[in-house]
């Protein structure tokens, strides 16, 4: 009498992906405002930064042409940052009100699911991105050239999706938005402490320390590519090696907490 | 085979406290199961094992042939949950949210949309299904709710709370639909706190307290347990001879006087199918019965004897 | 009224200590924004026409005083917000106090989270930056300049708060709190900012507010910018508690 009893095929757990990813989407589609303080949190930021530090761009060792060329990619990555962190802000919510029981209830692979949660977050973090990124031509940041426009986008989708796993993990361990604000202080954190706002050589000697072994810098040294200096196969595998490295790691806490839940 | 089957399941919390102690159920394929229990029983907890949401800490529990703990996923695919709060998106307008529950549960894309229009024509919300679900009414949620749970053609259907805070109307539409559920050979594992409504769905009832099942049976079996029907006799004339009427009755049961009321009440085990002896006996001796009342048992009557309290709702 | 303006504060207070999650963030926040900026552009001290000062941290502390004190602002106006919500503003309005004192206490509480939250930097400052070097009349200096700022921004929170009457507006409030504080001179020199910036810091009340501050952690004092700040944080508070008692009356006569 039943007749979906058979387990999921290939296709039908990407279906499930889009369809969770989709339904993602909606919070930006479908409420009027709802996008509106991650768009402007990151604008606010890049148009501020830049007239407040611009200056600093006059320092000797300082590699790019002027201080806002050099953080339009931190602003794009701030938006993958709030982009990652709505999406475990979006899951609290669902949990506090019972939707996420339903999706538990799926019988697919819990990563299957996962993946549907996070990646509506990759999408999400196009429009914040793209916002600063428009602004940032606006103000007479030069166009970065197809390549690294497109390599710039894929990283922020890259580092989003990280993010958005390291969020879910917070909302499945605390199970309410009042953890949101430990969500978006990750990826803030995670973002400025890198060469934010000046080269390697330039920062102070704590935080070149931190620099180094924060992947984050990587990534962001790969987004700079065509912003400051061309795009090459050297600045680009770190990057991508970065957010593998991330996305293993912190999926894979995100993974073990969906295992845990109603343990 | 049984469609559900548990044995000494069981749930602790951290922190120590025990919801639900060593529960032994068995629902028959089939069967409309109605699960009572005052709140913080341990109604939910069993549900949420029952279901796959939250693991037992002990025991074990068979639902449509898995093992809950064990293979999940097998479980999930056989079981429909219509969840308490009626947990919806609303910021999906119906079709949309049943095509996504549709491919949640991994029907074919091309079978999504019938699949769908079928389900949402079966709970009456056609008109409906483009408008978002915010604006829908309590009445219009639990139908939609309904439908996701079916979208798959579950084996076993859990309805955890149907009708809590629906209007009489839409009590009756989702009453219904049980039982066309039933006729189909579904079984309904349905927990409820309306005796009314256990009363008129569920084949058999299990009532949890504290933690363990205190009663199980037929609604019928489980108000025999607490008492028989009592026939309750008022007569004719001004002033009727209520003693005499009692040594008469007494031939069926030990009577009861009651007179203030005017009244007799004799025990009836048998239930209607002796009045008609009752009132004949009565009858030869000159006593005429001017109105005579049949009392049953109430499930309210059962829950009290059995947990000590009375349902809300009831 | 001064009795009830009390026990209000106390009330508020104790509130804040009760759910620190909510009060961290006006202390993490800057904290982490002040070790970005100091670890990202400690150099720029040697930009040229950058004034003589012995860290960029010292330099940067009262920028983030500045923008600890606007958040405190923000979460004060989101405190009354809360209160009109949940229905507890109704019910002080029906008891038998003065009205002024809902507004006075509220500001009160802010007044004394404002002083923690300068002295939490000062701590951070001598830790790590060699302290401040005006000695005690320039302590006394930054504490009340920075506690009739926090009173200022309070009474502009609590203003929003009773005009919007929704948690959610009043947060919404934040980004511009940001802009504002982003075209002042709070976080760099004001000779070295970027153009239209520079214009406009020229005219902020934040820009002295924080050069008021700044001025005696980076040096001995001076009268001139600490006079200043002190001017521009009294006639902020001064403004904004009219305003915000005024709002009172408006939205008491709404009732």
């Amino acid at each position: 009498m039943s007749t979906a009893v058979t387990a999921l095929t290939a296709s039908g757990r990407l279906r499930i992906v889009v369809a969770l990813a989709r339904r993602g989407l909606n919070e930006v589609l479908r409420v009027p405002g709802a996008s509106i303080p991650g768009v402007l949190a990151p604008t606010i930021f890049l148009l501020g930064i830049s007239s407040v530090f611009g200056a600093a761009a006059k320092l000797p060792g300082f590699t790019a042409d002027d201080f806002k060329t050099f953080v339009v990619p931190v602003g794009m990555l701030q938006g993958a940052a709030f982009a990652g962190a709505a999406t475990g802000v979006n899951l609290a919510r669902d949990i506090e009100r019972g939707w996420f029981d339903r999706l538990l209830l799926v019988p697919a692979p819990r990563l299957t699911l996962l993946a549907g949660l996070v990646s509506s977050g990759a999408l999400r973090s196009l429009l914040p991105s793209v916002v600063v990124f428009a602004a940032g031509l606006a103000l007479g940041v030069h166009f970065p050239g197809v390549l690294g426009t497109l390599l710039a986008f894929l990283l922020v989708m890259g580092l989003s999706t990280c993010l958005a796993c390291y969020a879910t993990t917070l909302a499945l361990h605390f199970r309410t938005q009042q953890a949101a604000p430990l969500m978006q202080m990750g990826g803030f954190i995670a973002v400025l402490f890198t060469p934010a706002y000046a080269p390697a050589d330039l920062l102070a000697g704590w935080m070149h320390a931190i620099a180094v072994v924060n992947p984050v810098t990587y990534v962001l040294q790969g987004v700079r590519q065509g912003f400051v200096g061309p795009v090459t196969w050297s600045g680009t595998w770190p990057a991508l090696a970065a957010i593998a490295a991330m996305l293993v790691v912190l999926a894979a806490l995100a993974a073990r907490g969906m295992r845990q839940t109603g343990r | 085979m049984a469609a559900i089957e548990t044995e000494r399941l069981s749930r602790r919390f951290k922190g120590g406290l025990t919801a639900v102690d060593a529960i032994d159920l068995s629902v028959e394929a089939g069967e409309v199961y109605g699960f009572l229990g005052p709140n913080g029983a341990g109604k939910t907890t069993t549900v949420r094992m029952l279901v796959t949401l939250l693991r037992p800490t002990g025991g074990r529990a068979m639902v449509a042939g898995h093992d809950v703990a064990r293979d999940p996923d097998a479980v999930r695919r056989r079981i429909g949950v219509a969840l308490q709060e009626a947990a919806l998106d609303g910021l999906m307008t119906g079709r949309e949210l049943v095509e996504l529950q549709a491919t949640l549960h991994g029907i074919a894309p091309s079978a999504v949309r019938t699949r769908g229009q079928d389900l949402l024509e079966r709970v009456g919300l056609v008109e409906a299904q483009d408008r978002r679900v915010a604006t829908y009414s309590g009445g219009m949620k639990r139908r939609l709710d309904l439908a996701l749970a079916l979208i798959h053609e579950p084996a076993v259907l859990f309805l955890d709370e149907p009708t809590t805070g629906l209007d009489p109307v839409s009590r009756m539409t989702l009453w219904e639909e049980v039982r066309r559920l039933k006729d189909r050979g579904t079984t309904v594992f349905l927990t409820t706190q309306y005796l009314e409504e256990a009363d008129r769905l569920a084949d058999r009832l299990g009532i949890i307290s504290q933690g363990r099942i205190v009663a199980e049976g037929t609604p019928a079996a489980l108000k025999a347990e607490i008492g028989h029907p009592h026939l309750e006799l008022a007569f004719a004339g001004d002033a009727p001879d209520l003693d005499a009427a009692a040594t008469v009755m007494a031939a069926f049961g030990p009577p009861e006087v009651l007179r203030e009321l005017e009244k007799v009440r004799v025990p009836l085990p048998d239930g209607a199918a002796s009045i008609a002896a009752v009132v004949r006996a009565l009858d030869e001796k000159g006593l005429g019965v001017a109105a005579l009342e049949l009392v049953e048992p109430t499930l309210d009557d059962v829950f009290a004897a059995k947990t000590g309290r009375h349902l809300e709702g009831a | 009224m001064i009795r009830a303006s009390l026990a209000l504060a106390r009330r508020a207070l104790r509130n804040t200590a009760r759910r620190p999650q909510f009060a961290a963030p006006l202390l993490v926040m800057p904290t982490l924004f002040l070790a970005a900026n100091v670890g990202g552009l400690t150099r720029s001290t040697a930009l040229p026409g950058f004034p003589p000062v012995n860290s960029f941290l010292n330099f940067q502390l009262a920028g983030s005083m500045t923008q600890a004190l606007l958040l405190g602002g923000v979460s004060s106006g989101i405190a009354v917000a809360l209160e009109i919500e949940d229905g507890f503003f109704d019910r002080l309005v029906i008891s038998p106090i003065p009205r002024v004192a809902i507004v006075l206490g509220r500001l009160a509480a802010t007044a004394v989270l404002a002083f923690t939250q300068v002295l939490y930097f000062l701590l951070i400052g001598t830790i790590f930056g060699g302290g401040p070097e005006g000695g005690v009349i320039g302590f006394a200096a930054i504490v009340a300049i920075g506690v009739i700022a926090g009173i200022a921004f309070g009474a502009i929170g609590v203003t929003i708060a009773l005009r919007a009457r929704t948690v959610s507006t009043v947060q919404g409030i934040f980004p511009l709190v940001l802009v504002v504080l982003f075209v002042s001179s709070a976080f760099f020199p004001r000779g070295l900012l970027e153009v239209p910036a520079r214009q406009i810091a020229a005219f902020n009340p934040l820009s002295y507010i924080a050069d008021g501050l700044r001025n005696p952690i980076v040096g001995s004092v001076s009268a001139g910018p600490v006079l200043e700040g002190l001017a521009a944080a009294v006639g902020l508070a001064a403004a904004a508690i009219a305003l915000a008692v005024w709002s009172l009356r408006v939205r008491l006569r709404a009732v």
